[in-house]
This record gives C-alpha cells, structure tokens and sequence, in this order.
C-alpha cells in the first residue's frame, strides 16, 4: 500500500471535505485544556501537531479528551432495544443496532491500542454486539505522539507508544509542516485512493525522523520493566498502599468513567407513556469506584471501603484482564484517571508505590 | 396496560417553597396529556382546584416550619397510599434550613428588628412569627415514601417514579455524585477549569445540568450517604477557599445536612 507525503494543511482541508459526506469526528477544544471527540462542522478548530515545533499548534493531547474516543463505540444512554407487549401480555423485543458508518480521526496511539484491546474484550465469552456493530462500521485515523502529553502520561511505560494495530490510516508529523500518511488497510486506502496526495518515496526514513524526534525516556517510566509492575501488583493484595491512596477518594466513579477500557454498566427499562404496551431498554456507564456498585440482594456490599475499590480497580487493569487475554495489561499508559482526579489519585503513583512494597519485601 | 390498571390518583400539595417544583413538573408539557391519561389528578393548585379524600400518590412540596403545617403533613400522610417528598425543601430542608442556624429569638431580630422579636411574646398578632421555630424536612415528621430531590425536581426523575409507580416496580434514585453524570456527559471538570464545585460529595440525578450550563455544583440535591467531607473541606482550601467561603458554600443548600462548621472546630 503506497504512502503519502502531504501538508499538514491540505490534509486537514482533506479531512473537512471527507466531513461533508461522512460522519467524521476529531478532537476538538472544548476549553483552554480539554478536548473531546465531536462531530467535524467546520475546517477551523482542526489542529495536528507540528513537528518542528509540537507544542506550537495546540494540538490535541490524548489524556485531555475528557471522554476517551472508544465512548463513541459504546455510547451513555445508549439504546439496546425497543420492547412491544401484545395483547397476550408477552413481549417482544427489537434489538438496535447502530451500523452507522464512521470515521474516528486523530486517535492516538495509546487510544488505539485502548480499541484494539475493548475489541478482544467485547468480541470474548459472550459478545456485545452493540459494540461490535458500532466497530464493524468504524474507520480509525491514528495520529502519531512526538511529545509526551503531560505530566500524567506514561503511555511508553505502558507499552503504548507505539501502537498502531486497528488503524486503518495512521498519520506521522514530518519536518516543514508535512505529514506522513501510510494506509493500514484496504479501507484506509481506498479512504486516500483519490485524496490526490503526493506519494511518499521514503517511508522508513520519515518513520525513524519522527521516531529521533521524540525526547528519550517518552514520559513517567515505571522503575521496572512492565511485566514485573504487573508482578507487583498481582502480589500486592494485603499491602498498605490500597489504603494510603484511599484515605482522600470521593467515590466518585471519574476514574473509570474515563477510562479507554473500562466498560461495566447498567441497564435500565422504560416503557412510553404515550403508548404504555411499548418501551425501551437503555445502558448507562456505570463503574467501580462507586460505593454502591458492588452491592447486591439484600443490602450486602462485597466492596464497601473505598481502599477495595481502587484495589479491584487497578487489578483489574494490570492483572485480571491481562491473565485472560495473554499478558497485555489493559491500562494504556493515557493519564485521563490521574489528570482528572479531583484529588490526583494517580493510577501510575499507585502501581509505582506497589513496585517499591515489593521490594522492600523481598 | 392502559385498560389493566386503575388510574391512581395523585394529588400535589405545598409546604413552605416557591412552588417551582410543581412548575418543573407542569414542564413536562410535550407529554404531560398522556400522563394525565393514565392517572387521576385530584390536586394540584398550580393547575386546578377540585379536593379529594383518598390519594394513591401524594406529592408534597416544602419544608416544614410550623405546627399546623406539620399536622396538614401528617393528615396528608393518613390519606395517602405512597407519599413523595417533591424537591429539595421537601427532602432536606434546603436554603431555608439555613435558618436552624440560629435560635429563633435571634433570628426573629435578624429578620424582623428587635423590637418584632419582643412583641412576638406580649402581642398575639406576632405569635405566628414565633410559629416559625425549627425548619424541618418531611421525613422528621412523617414517614416518606421516595425522594424527588433538586431545586427544583428533574422531570425525567418524576417521569421515572411515576411510571416504575404505574407499572408497580420500584424507583431507583442510585446514591452517585454529581461528578458520575458529569463525566456521563463528557463535561470538563469544573476544577480543571480553576472553579470549586460542590459535584463530589452531592448526589447526582440532575443530569449535572447546572455544570453542563457554564455554572457548577452548589448541592441543592443533597448530601451524599458516604460523602468525604473531610477530604472535601482540604480540597476547597487547597483551592483557596478560607473557612468562611467553605461555610457559606456548605450552607447555601446543605444546612439541614451539614451541621458543624470549618470556623469553628474539625469535623
Ligand atoms: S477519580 Fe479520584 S476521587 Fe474519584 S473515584 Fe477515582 S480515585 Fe476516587
Ligand atoms: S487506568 Fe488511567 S491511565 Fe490507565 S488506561 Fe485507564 S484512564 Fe488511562
């Protein structure tokens, strides 16, 4: 698949051509520091790092797109299906499936890899086919990281940084305002078939610019290698430090609501107060930190203190879904849980602080 | 269903309140003929005047201020199948139980001058001002059945326990911060944007409908069962926020709720 070399402007004036008969959606600002993926109306807020300069162009960053952009697969309020009841008192449901075709443009790579994973997981054991019906029909233009976003970001530590798996276009910043522009599959090409960009003769050496451009280490670095972070945490049921970072939680869910792969929910049945034999089931996002989360039939709450919460959480990300899909930890390294924690409860500080328990005690 | 259950019948009554969550629920205009189809309004001043003994629904607006509103309540209760406590003064006493502050004495001056405040004893034309002594929400009086809560209430929080009512299942009103809807919404925090907010430790419901408007939590809906005050207060100061501004935020609509004070001592 032949690749591009394109400025950086004519792509966007590209990407806002593709909006008018596509359902395209970018990052957009949505205040001096936070972004979220909305519907492109316009040419005017598109924004792509600059390569000489990267912070220049107030390009988006992955941890300040306050929802991340797997949302728009597995939406809040989200209709599953509509329900009739006849006049025999049985109902009979009709399932809603969204096949609406859509293009994801501007993911990044940790929000690739965010996909890629969810993708396994909703496809696994009993499939969601809400997700995979949303999924099927989406196309994803990932964009390259040259910088790190913030101080909350540790995607390299993660094993994120350089994903591009699930991409059917991936964008890299090139020196002089340019972009490299490779197809990833037979999609993303015909997507640029006729998009009338300049081929690029060189793909390797624009690739490794990009590369030798990023500051080394790229972001937070744990103190080991992943895989014995994961150790740690897996060993670290009894320690201290669940409780150290509990003590300011609110039980506010917001770690997890922006999560790229969190997915618990709930459902909730309604019938229309127009026509009471019909009605409707939604899913709304639900998550684990809440205080009632875990509680069940009667009363009971398996996961009462804010401390087994976060443990469950962090868990979950680096060592129960890792143990049922092959080792990858399913925390991608974004920051969105530390940057938007009221009280910078920090998921790396957390695993970090594991990291040296283990020590100590070994 | 229409033909399989019995049209309940629902009165809305009022407390001491502005009567806006009765208007909130009038808004609910687009279907609000349907509703009325399948139930039985037999009183709603904002909306008619026609009186009935027996209700299957009641829904009481405003707090309690003095005894012979508590004895309405309490007749209001013995009518009533299920009762509804409708909006935040009605669940927890809201703005007016800033009141409770005081004593009564002292507050009569405040409000009335000193001399109001003696008269209330010796002349009985004053004795209803002495009436008003302790703000009270519906539950310190009667049993109450389900909570509407918000200043004013959320339509789709009314269309919901009415019709989980009608179709004889439970209302859930999940015990969640403001912060969980917020985040449902994709709004920016309010503290990423420099501001206070009072999302985490207020229970949610509300769709966040004030921070998604430009503004932020001030709490009408309550105050969270587990909510970390502690961690709270330390986060409003780390903010900037001296003990009085913390109290002032705290009291606006948590004062039948939060009691003690950051002026004076540490929780
Ligand atoms: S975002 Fe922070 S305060 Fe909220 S639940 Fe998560 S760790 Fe606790
Ligand atoms: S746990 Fe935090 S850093 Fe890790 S993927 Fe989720 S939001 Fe991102």
């Amino acid at each position: 698949m032949g690749s591009y070399l394109v400025e950086r402007s004519v792509f966007i004036d590209w990407i806002s051509r593709l909006a008018r008969h596509e359902k395209v959606y970018f990052p957009l600002p949505v205040s001096k520091s936070s972004f979220r993926f909305s519907r492109v109306r316009s040419r005017s807020r598109l924004a792509l790092e600059d390569f000489d300069d990267p912070r220049q162009a107030k390009p988006f960053r992955a941890s300040a797109c306050i929802p991340p952009p797997v949302r728009l697969l597995a939406p809040d309020n989200e209709l599953l299906f509509t329900f009739r009841r006849d006049s025999a008192g049985d109902c009979h449901p009709t399932p809603v499936l969204d096949h609406n075709r859509r293009i994801l443009a501007g993911v990044r790579p940790c929000d690739l890899k965010a996909i890629a994973l969810m993708d396994r997981f909703q496809g696994d054991g009993i499939a969601d086919p809400y997700y995979l019906a949303r999924r099927g029909n989406t196309l994803l233009i990932g964009h390259d990281c040259l910088q790190p976003c913030d101080e909350y970001c540790f995607c390299e530590a993660a094993g994120s940084l350089s994903w591009r798996q699930g991409a059917d276009i991936f964008l890299t910043p090139q020196p002089q305002a340019r972009l490299l522009v490779e197809p990833l599959t037979d999609q993303g090409a015909a997507l640029l078939a006729d998009a009338g960009f300049p081929a690029c003769s060189d793909v390797q050496a624009c690739r490794a610019r990009a590369a030798a451009r990023r500051p080394t280490p790229f972001a937070r670095q744990f103190k080991a290698p992943l895989a014995r972070v994961m150790h740690a945490v897996a060993e670290s049921w009894q320690s201290p430090v669940w409780e150290r970072h509990a003590g300011r939680c609110f039980s506010c869910g917001t770690c997890n609501l922006v999560c790229p792969t969190c997915s618990c929910f709930d459902v909730r049945d309604d019938f229309n107060v127009e026509d009471p034999d019909s009605g409707r089931r939604t899913r709304h996002r639900d998550a684990c930190m809440l205080e009632d989360f875990a509680e069940v039939a009667g009363g009971y709450n398996f996961r009462k203190s804010p401390a087994a919460r976060q443990r469950h959480r962090v868990m979950r990300k680096f060592v129960y879904l890792p143990q049922r899909f092959g080792g990858t930890g399913f925390c991608v390294g974004c920051g969105r849980c530390g940057r938007q924690c009221t009280v910078a409860i920090d998921i790396f500080t957390i695993a970090t602080d594991l990291l040296a328990g283990a020590g100590e005690a070994a | 269903m229409k033909n399989r259950l019995p049209r309940p019948r629902i009165a809305f009554f009022d407390m001491a309140g502005c009567e806006g969550c009765q208007l909130a629920i009038l808004d609910c205009e687009d279907i609000f003929l349907d509703l009325v189809d399948l139930v039985e309004i037999v009183q709603f001043r904002e909306a008619m005047s026609e009186t009935a003994p027996r209700y299957d629904i009641a829904f009481v607006e405003g707090s309690i201020h003095r005894e012979i509103d508590a004895d309405r309540l309490r007749d209001i209760r013995a009518r009533s199948h299920r009762l509804v406590a409708l909006g935040g003064c009605a669940c927890h006493g809201n703005v007016q139980a800033r009141a409770n502050d005081w004593a009564p004495a002292e507050n009569l001056q405040r409000v009335h001058g000193a001399d109001t405040a003696h008269r209330v004893q010796t002349d009985g034309r004053y004795w209803p001002l002495w009436a008003h002594t302790r703000v009270r929400a519906l539950h310190e009086v009667v049993e109450v059945d389900y909570l509407l809560r918000g200043c004013p209430v959320d339509r789709d929080e009314f269309l919901h326990l009415v019709k989980r009512l009608l179709a004889g299942s439970r209302p859930t009103f999940p015990a969640q911060p403001v912060c969980v809807e917020c985040r449902r919404h994709g709004n920016e925090c309010v503290f990423l944007q420099g501001e206070t907010c009072l999302g985490q430790v207020t229970r949610g419901g509300c769709g966040a409908v004030c921070i998604g408007g430009g503004y932020r939590c001030d709490g009408c809906r309550g105050l969270l069962p587990d909510a970390n005050l502690a961690s709270h207060r330390q986060l409003l100061r780390e903010r900037g926020l001296d003990a009085e501004a913390i109290d002032q935020r705290y009291r606006l609509f948590l004062s039948g709720e939060i009691t003690d004070r950051e002026g004076t001592d540490e929780q």
